[in-house]
C-alpha cells in the first residue's frame, strides 16, 4: 500500500538564482538625466546603432545621397579650380540653395525615421514604463523631438562642410581662402538648425498620431504633398486671375517656407518662379518659426492626451 | 506610517465607477489585490502611480500624495503592467539597462543592476537575444526585471501570471515570493486568481466594483480551520466511531473523514486507529479554509470544510 505524503511539501527547486539580492544604494539622477538618456538612445536609434544592420541602411543611404552632390564637388574641386582659372564659367553648388535642391531627400529621411521614434513605443505599449519613471509625457516628447532635430542637423552638416572644404581647396592660398570662405558658410549653420527643428517638429507631430509606422509615413507624405500642392495650385490660378493674396498661402507650406527662410540667413530672397510665391524672406522665416512652435505644441498636446 | 493609504478614493470614467469610495491601509508584505475583471484593480494601481488622477478622495504611497508627489513616488516604485510592454527588436539587457537609466541610474550602475536583476528573474544567455523571439514566460520575466531594476521599495504587479502555463505560473509566483521575502520589497500583486494570491501573499485586499470588500492578513482566512481529512477506501464509519471513542471530533464526508485538529495527539490517534482497524488508507491531508469561501458568502465560517 503506497501512501503519498501530502503533509510534507516537496522542496521548492528555486535555488538556481540564489546569489542574494543586493539593494542599490548608489546615486539616483533626476529628470534631466532621464531625458538625456532617452535623447541619446533615440539619437542612436535614428542612425540604427544598437539595432540590426538593416536598421542602418535607410538613414545612412539617405544621408549619403543627400551629401553626394557636395562630396562630388569636393572631389573634383581641383578640376573645377583649373577650369575656373582658364576663365570658364563654373556654376558651383551654393549653401543657400543646397537644401532647396535636395530637400526631398531630407524629407524622405524624416519619413523613414520619425515614425520609428514615436510609433514603436505606442505600438509596443512601452509608454507606461516611461511615464511611471522620471520621464513624463512632456519630457518624453521633447527628448524625442530633440534627438530627431539633432540627427537632421548632423545630416545637413555633412554637405555644408563638404561645400566649405571644396570651396577652400579651389583657392590657391588655403589660409586666405578659409578666412574668405567661412563668413559665407556661417549662415548655413543657423539655417540648418531651423530646417532641423522645422522638419523634426512636423514629422513627429504627424507621426505621433498613429501607432502604425506605415500610417504615420503616409500621413507625413500626404500632409506635405497637399500643403505644398494646394497653395501652388491656387497661386498659379491666382496669377492669371490677379489674386494678390494668393502669395500668402505659401506661408502654410512645410517645405517651401523652410526654403524661403534659409535665404533670409544669407540676406537673399527665394527665387519666386518655382511655385514658391513672391514673399519676403522674413515672411518665410516667420512662417517657419511659427510652424516649429505650432507643430511642437501639437506634439505635446498629443502626448498629454495619450492614455498611459 | 501605512505604506499605501487611500481615503474615499474614487475614479469615474464617465458613468463607469472604476473606484468608488475606496478606503485602504496597507502595511508592508506581499499584498494580494483580488477582484474580478473590471473590479478596479488596474485603476487602483494607476492611481497609486499617479498615472491617473482620482475623481475624488486621495491616495498616498509611502506617505507621499499621489497627485502632488507623483514624481517622488515613481522613483521608489516599480510597475509591471498587465499588457505587453516590450519592444521586440532589442535585447533584454539593452532594454532593461535603458529603463534603469530612465529611472535615473548612472550608466555603469544601470548595467550592473541589469545583469543582477536579469539573473534574479532567471534570464541567462538568452538575455542578449531580441525580445521578439522570447516565450511568454521569458517576456514576463523581463517585465518583472524592468520593474525591479531600480531597486524600488514598492513593486506593483498587474496580473503577473497572465498567459503563463502552470509551470511558468509557479515559477513567477516563486519569484514574487522571493522578491517579497528575501529582497525585502513590498509587493502588491493584482490578480483575479485567488489560488495565486493564496500561494504567495501575506495580506489580502479584495475589491469588488470599486469597493473594498475585505482587507485582512491572509492567515486569518487560511488558518481558521485546521481540519485533518483522512481518506480511506472503506470503513470510514468505523473510523469515525473509533475516533469518537477517543474523544476526537470527527465527521464523515463521503469517503473522507474530517477531524478537527484540536491537538497534535489527533495524528497519533488516527495512525493507531487506522492500524488497529487495518483500514485501507489512501491519504491524510490537512485541510485549510480556502480563499474561495470568501467569495462564496460574506462571512466564512470556521467549519468551512463542507
Amino acid at each position: 500500500m503506497t501512501v503519498p505524503s501530502p503533509l510534507v511539501a516537496a522542496p521548492r527547486a528555486g535555488n538556481i538564482y540564489d546569489l542574494g539580492y543586493r539593494h542599490y544604494e548608489g546615486k539616483r539622477n533626476g529628470r534631466a538625466y532621464a531625458m538625456w538618456s532617452l535623447y541619446v538612445e533615440s539619437l542612436r536609434g535614428i542612425w540604427g546603432f544598437g539595432r540590426p544592420t538593416t536598421a542602418k541602411a535607410a538613414p545612412f543611404l539617405l544621408a549619403g545621397f543627400y551629401a553626394l552632390p557636395a562630396v562630388i564637388q569636393l572631389a573634383f574641386s581641383s578640376v573645377i579650380a583649373q577650369a575656373a582659372s582658364t576663365g570658364q564659367a563654373v556654376e558651383l553648388l551654393a549653401y543657400r540653395s543646397y537644401f532647396t535642391s535636395f530637400s526631398f531627400l531630407v524629407f524622405f529621411f524624416c519619413v523613414a525615421q520619425a515614425p520609428e521614434l514615436v510609433c514603436r513605443d505606442q505600438r509596443n505599449q512601452v509608454l507606461p514604463l516611461y511615464f511611471t519613471r522620471s520621464v513624463g509625457p512632456i519630457e518624453y516628447a521633447l527628448a524625442r523631438l530633440g534627438s530627431l532635430a539633432t540627427a537632421l542637423f548632423l545630416l545637413l552638416l555633412v554637405p555644408t562642410l563638404a561645400l566649405f572644404v571644396g570651396d577652400v581647396l579651389m583657392k590657391p592660398d588655403t589660409f586666405q581662402a578659409v578666412g574668405d570662405e567661412w563668413p559665407k558658410a556661417l549662415p548655413a549653420l543657423p539655417a540648418n538648425a531651423l530646417i532641423s527643428a522645422g522638419l523634426a517638429a512636423i514629422s513627429l507631430a504627424i507621426s505621433s498620431f498613429s501607432p502604425r509606422r506605415a500610417y504615420s509615413a503616409i500621413g507625413m507624405v500626404a500632409y506635405v504633398l497637399l500643403m505644398e500642392a494646394i497653395p501652388a495650385a491656387i497661386y498659379s490660378i491666382g496669377q492669371t486671375s490677379g489674386w494678390l493674396w494668393s502669395d500668402k498661402l505659401f506661408l502654410v507650406t512645410p517645405l517651401t517656407s523652410l526654403n524661403g527662410a534659409v535665404y533670409w540667413f544669407f540676406g537673399e530672397k527665394l527665387d519666386p518662379q518655382n511655385f514658391s510665391g513672391n514673399l519676403a524672406s522674413g515672411d518665410y522665416l516667420a512662417a517657419a518659426l511659427a510652424s516649429v512652435v505650432v507643430m511642437t505644441g501639437i506634439l505635446l498636446y498629443r502626448y498629454r492626451r495619450i492614455p498611459a | 506610517m501605512a505604506l499605501i493609504e487611500t481615503a474615499n478614493l474614487s475614479k469615474y470614467y464617465g458613468p463607469v465607477k472604476a473606484l468608488d469610495g475606496l478606503d485602504l491601509q496597507v502595511e508592508s508584505g506581499i499584498i494580494g489585490l483580488v477582484g474580478a475583471n473590471g473590479a478596479g484593480k488596474s485603476t487602483l494601481l494607476k492611481v497609486l502611480l499617479g498615472l491617473v488622477s482620482p475623481t475624488a478622495g486621495r491616495a498616498s504611497v509611502l506617505g507621499m500624495d499621489t497627485v502632488v508627489a507623483a514624481r517622488s513616488i515613481r522613483k521608489v516604485v516599480g510597475y509591471m503592467p498587465e499588457h505587453d510592454c516590450l519592444p521586440p527588436d532589442v535585447g533584454a539587457t539593452e532594454f532593461v539597462t535603458h529603463m534603469a537609466r530612465i529611472s535615473g541610474l548612472p550608466r555603469t550602475a544601470a548595467r550592473e543592476r541589469t545583469a543582477e536583476v536579469l539573473r534574479h528573474v532567471g534570464l541567462y544567455e538568452e538575455r542578449y537575444r531580441q525580445i521578439g523571439g522570447y516565450s511568454t514566460g521569458m517576456k514576463q520575466r523581463v517585465k518583472l526585471a524592468q520593474a525591479l531594476v531600480h531597486d524600488p521599495q514598492l513593486l506593483l504587479l498587474d496580473e503577473p501570471t497572465n498567459g503563463l502555463d502552470p509551470a511558468g505560473r509557479d515559477e513567477m509566483l516563486d519569484l514574487i515570493k522571493r522578491t517579497g521575502t528575501e529582497f525585502g520589497i513590498t509587493v502588491v500583486v493584482a490578480s483575479h486568481l485567488l489560488g495565486e494570491i493564496e500561494q504567495v501573499c501575506t495580506y489580502l485586499l479584495a475589491i469588488d466594483a470599486g469597493h473594498l470588500q475585505r482587507s485582512a492578513p491572509i492567515s486569518t482566512f487560511t488558518q481558521r480551520t485546521p481540519v485533518l481529512a483522512v481518506e480511506v477506501e472503506e470503513g470510514a464509519d468505523r473510523l469515525v466511531t473509533a475516533l469518537a471513542v477517543n474523544g476526537a471530533r470527527a465527521r464523515q464526508d463521503g469517503a473522507r473523514v474530517l477531524i478537527a485538529l484540536d491537538s497534535e495527539a489527533v495524528y497519533d490517534a488516527v495512525r493507531d486507529i487506522v492500524a488497529d482497524l487495518d483500514l485501507p488508507l489512501i491519504r491524510v491531508q490537512q485541510e485549510r479554509g480556502r480563499l474561495e469561501d470568501l467569495f462564496r458568502d460574506a462571512a466564512p465560517t470556521a467549519g468551512s470544510a463542507e
